[in-house]
């Protein structure tokens, strides 16, 4: 009897153990995984993409830096194409702090995975730009599983994502995608039209600071992004994302598909006061470098100022 | 025995979820070791809290057995937003752990062996859970923290 509870015991440590693993990966694929059947008969329009969506699927939407166990993937994707020399420069450059701890037994326990989920540092010895509050650039942004807003005007989508406060804007006045603009910026430029029921969504001019996703891809200036955004429910949003980047990656990367949901604000994010809305979710070095880094980040990481 | 063992199977799962090191603001939680977690009571007294981005910080003094007191540095993982979303907001949070204030608290200490740790659980004098952390760094599912449900993750 006492075996058998043992066995249960180790069986179950062994499943919490594996769970634990995988909810630190964010998990692999999968996502939020099905509409609330609630919404069923709620009419909607395929081609009205506002309001806020967030990939956590926890009560409220909301993850508060992204901790959740149905976000799904949060790296762009784990089928990496082979670097070209820069590439791997640029990779081996950026040491990240997520995923599995670099040199561990847990990291050398999955070889499946890309080599980039498994090399995480303590950030006081990492690169992360977003340690000082530099912006995350849209990648990144759109894989974090925190709200994010799609203010929908006649010209334009503004997309505004919970973490860092950020904006980021699509134009769809019909202009031209800018193909080697003067100066890179962190947000780039982005275009966007629809086809048939998907909004498609060009992307260029990406700052090469900014990281594809939390595991340090890289990227050059002369990326194209594309992003195809498509409403498959009331409250589901569906989002594809193709990286063209031929000085970096000797194929287009194509992102697993990352699913959000959308929130309906008066009963999602709100206050303790009720105001309800995105909340102010930002990186202002203030807080973050000049007191947290300092006090707390860089001394857990055995860099005592 | 079955009750007992039950218990084990739960408190054990638990404490292996909320091992995660979901810190997703700035990663830090590869910094810690939630293997090494454990409880320090009746000696700390908290100097500062910070109730801020990435994450809330919580200075504290701890006194040894010979009456020496070393400063510490902890990290709580829900943010301010998240904090919000459970009833923790600012003044509530800052008035619970004023300067002064002695806690229980239970930490996982830096790989690097500073008096760096992130708090999974802070126990006010009166016995009470503070924060809404219950053991988990990562606080209560938003909405549900009226019903005692605390497996956020």
């Amino acid at each position: 009897m006492r075996n058998r509870y043992a066995c249960s015991i180790a069986a179950l440590l062994g499943l919490a153990a594996l769970s634990t693993v995988v909810f630190a990966q964010g998990g692999r694929g999968g996502g939020i995984t099905a509409h609330n059947k609630a919404n069923d008969n709620k009419a909607y329009d395929k081609h009205d993409l506002s309001g806020i969506w967030s990939r956590n699927g926890t009560p409220g939407g909301y993850g508060g830096g992204g901790t959740c166990r149905d976000c799904g993937d949060r790296g762009f994707s784990n089928d990496v194409p082979p670097f070209t020399p820069l590439g791997q420069k640029m990779f081996d450059a950026n040491k990240p702090s997520y995923g599995r701890n670099l040199g561990s037994a847990d990291a050398n326990a999955h070889p499946e995975e890309a080599i980039g989920r498994r090399r995480a540092v303590p950030p006081a010895n990492g690169t992360d730009p977003y340690q000082y509050c530099n912006p995350m650039g849209p990648t990144r942004a759109l894989i974090y599983p925190d709200p994010m807003e799609m203010n929908v005007l006649p010209d334009k989508i503004m997309q505004q994502f919970e973490w860092g406060y950020a904006v980021r804007t699509i134009w769809t006045d019909g202009r031209k995608p800018l193909m080697d603009p003067d100066q890179q910026r962190w947000w780039g430029y982005s275009t966007g039209h629809w086809d048939g029921d998907t909004l498609a969504v060009i992307t260029t001019g990406v700052d090469e600071r900014t990281w594809v996703d939390h595991f340090g891809y890289p990227h050059s200036v002369d990326m194209i992004l594309e992003e195809r955004y498509r409403r498959t429910a009331y409250d589901v949003l569906e989002l594809s994302m193709t990286i063209t980047d031929p000085k970096i990656y000797t194929r287009p990367w194509v992102s697993e598909t990352k699913k959000f949901r959308k929130l309906e604000t008066k009963m999602g994010i709100k206050t303790v006061d009720g105001w309800g809305g995105l909340m102010e979710d930002v990186c202002a070095p203030a807080d973050e470098v000049d007191n947290f880094n300092k006090r707390v980040r860089d001394p857990a990481g055995g860099v005592v100022h | 025995m079955k009750i007992k063992l039950l218990g084990l199977i739960v408190s054990s799962v638990t404490l292996l979820l909320v091992s995660i090191p979901a810190f997703a603001h700035h990663g830090t939680g590869v910094s810690y070791d939630q293997s090494k977690s454990y409880t320090i009571a009746g000696t700390v007294t908290i100097t500062e809290f910070r109730y801020a981005n990435p994450h809330p910080q919580l200075y504290f003094d701890v006194k040894d057995k010979d009456g020496k007191v070393t400063h510490w540095s902890g990290e709580i993982a829900p943010n301010a937003a998240q904090l919000q979303q459970i009833g923790w907001g600012k003044k509530r949070s800052e008035a619970a752990l004023a300067p002064g204030t002695e806690v229980t608290l239970t930490i996982a200490p830096s790989r690097a062996g500073t008096p760096v740790g992130l708090i999974n659980k802070i126990v006010n004098a009166k016995g009470e859970d503070v924060l809404g952390l219950g053991g988990n760094a990562f606080g209560p599912v938003p909405g549900e923290a009226e019903k005692g449900k605390q497996t956020k993750q």
